[in-house]
């Protein structure tokens, strides 16, 4: 038998294997011992090591029942912040309706205020109540009023006058300086027309006379062209008609020389059997 | 006494853990109850820790609590729960490793009179020189478990602590059963040389 393998011999040393199997090793460990040597030695080590001990240890008590759960939720630290949250909320609320603070919100203004606030308020209004009446201050309303607008029409009357000033000699000298320079442009003017009408009529003399030459060179070219590819129209047409011509003549002679032959044969027939020439042009 | 605990928590589970799948409180309470112990001191023997494995059992089993719906076979509730507690174990090594500070705490565990190993070792009826030696043996071979690397660890305690079968480590670590032997057979074949390295033998434990 062949050595059994480290799986095998552990196995059998923790009698996992069958008993077929549990056979061949013990026959195999009788014929070598010095394998059932080694296995002795790894059972002392088995044996050494069950001398270390376990730990004696108390299961801590988990999942018990449900009550436990309960009391467990009330000492959660999630329920107690909640709790002390709710707490300061009734203090605040507590305090607030002890003191009694007063909270307004008008034309943009946030007023806190206590109870006693209200009273400083109240005497200044009285104070000031019959002091002026509302006929006074509308009086004082007109009166500045009109200060006003008889302010702002003198301003407005001295500078409508500064300013008609002003435009007027504006308009005055700007009218002198344009005439002034009309003159000018107008002379410039008349000086200029005649010279450019002059140069004009000469350039154009020039390109009408350079017109004329180039068209009468071109009209020349053109005719002589015209000329010449007539020239060599006539010739071609010429040669065409000729050999046109000699084509005719050749057929003619063809058909002629062959009416020729055929007079021939049908005279030497004839001639050669009378009879049967006879009987077919009686045929005919 | 792990065997008798785990005789009880078999007897039940089966019963026990479809009733607390439907959502019976009282059952998942017991379920807590009967592997809580089970769980911390397989955590206990991966980081030789007792915070870590308080960490790591709590941790498990409010998973449980979370997930019990999603167990389909309540025949396999027991690789479930140590499916849950490696990962947070791996999970929590992470933490440790990238943490990279060490208490002085954590170098030589039990040594401070304040130690929670020293109140527990406290409560034994029994003699207590023969009493203080058990518990240096029981430190020393958790300190050689320690020196094996994480993967075989994790299949020696299961094995060795918690008394699964081969199949259910499988199941739990979602590896194949043969990688599992192997890493058990590399395992203990490690803690051999560690325990020859430290002259721990039959011989020399068992003078008494």
């Amino acid at each position: 038998m062949n050595k059994p393998d480290e799986s095998t011999l552990i196995a059998y040393l923790y009698g996992e294997l069958d008993a077929k199997e549990t056979e061949k090793v013990v026959k195999y460990l009788n014929q070598n011992p010095d394998v059932e040597k080694k296995l002795q030695q790894l059972s002392d080590v088995q044996g050494i090591l069950n001398h270390v001990e376990d730990q004696e240890v108390i299961a801590p008590p988990i999942f018990m029942d449900s009550n436990k759960h309960a009391s467990r939720f009330w000492r959660s630290s999630y329920f107690k912040t909640v709790m002390s949250i709710a707490a300061s909320f009734l203090v605040l609320l507590v305090a607030a309706k002890l003191i009694g603070p007063e909270i307004m919100y008008s034309n943009g203004e946030l007023r806190i205020s206590f109870k006693e606030q209200k009273q400083i308020e109240k005497p200044i209004e009285q104070a000031t109540i019959p002091s002026i009446t509302s006929v006074d201050v509308q009086d004082m309303i007109n009166n500045s009023l009109i200060k006003n607008n008889e302010m702002i029409a003198t301003e407005w009357a001295n500078n409508n006058k500064k300013i008609q000033a002003s435009l007027r000699n504006n308009l005055s000298s700007n009218s002198a300086k344009i005439d002034e320079l009309m003159k000018v442009t107008s002379q410039a003017s008349q000086d200029q027309v005649r010279s450019f009408v002059a140069s004009m009529q000469e350039d154009n003399r020039k390109v009408m006379s350079d017109y004329m030459q180039l068209s009468a060179k071109d009209q020349k070219m053109y005719v002589e062209n015209l000329l010449v590819d007539f020239s060599k129209y006539l010739q071609e047409q010429r040669k065409q008609d000729l050999v046109f011509f000699q084509s005719r003549m050749s057929s003619i002679e063809k058909n002629s020389s062959q009416f020729k032959q055929e007079t021939e044969q049908i005279l030497s027939s004839i001639i050669s059997n009378p009879e049967s020439a006879i009987k077919k042009v009686n045929n005919y | 006494m792990a065997e008798t605990s785990l005789k009880i928590a078999m007897m039940h589970s089966d019963a026990l853990v479809s009733r607390a799948r439907e959502g019976d409180k009282n059952a998942q309470g017991k379920l807590v109850q009967v592997w809580y112990k089970r769980i911390y001191n397989f955590s206990y023997k991966f980081f030789f820790d007792h915070d870590m494995a308080m960490e790591v059992a709590q941790k498990t089993f409010i998973s449980m609590h979370k997930n019990m719906e999603g167990l389909q076979d309540v025949a396999r509730f027991r690789s479930w729960l140590y499916t849950i507690a490696v990962n947070y174990c791996r999970e929590e090594l992470r933490k440790k490793k990238t943490r990279r500070s060490v208490s002085l705490h954590d170098l030589k565990p039990g040594e401070s009179e304040e130690s929670y190993r020293w109140e527990a070792s406290s409560g034994r009826n029994e003699n207590p020189e023969k009493q203080l030696r058990h518990t240096e043996l029981s430190d020393l071979l958790q300190i050689c478990l320690l020196e094996l690397s994480d993967e075989q660890r994790e299949v020696v305690i299961m094995k060795e602590y918690e008394g699964l079968k081969f199949r259910e480590i499988a199941e739990a670590l979602q590896i194949s059963e043969n990688t599992v032997k192997s890493r058990m057979y590399y395992g203990l074949d490690g803690l051999k040389r560690i325990l020859e390295r430290k002259n721990i033998t039959k011989e020399t434990i068992g003078y008494e």
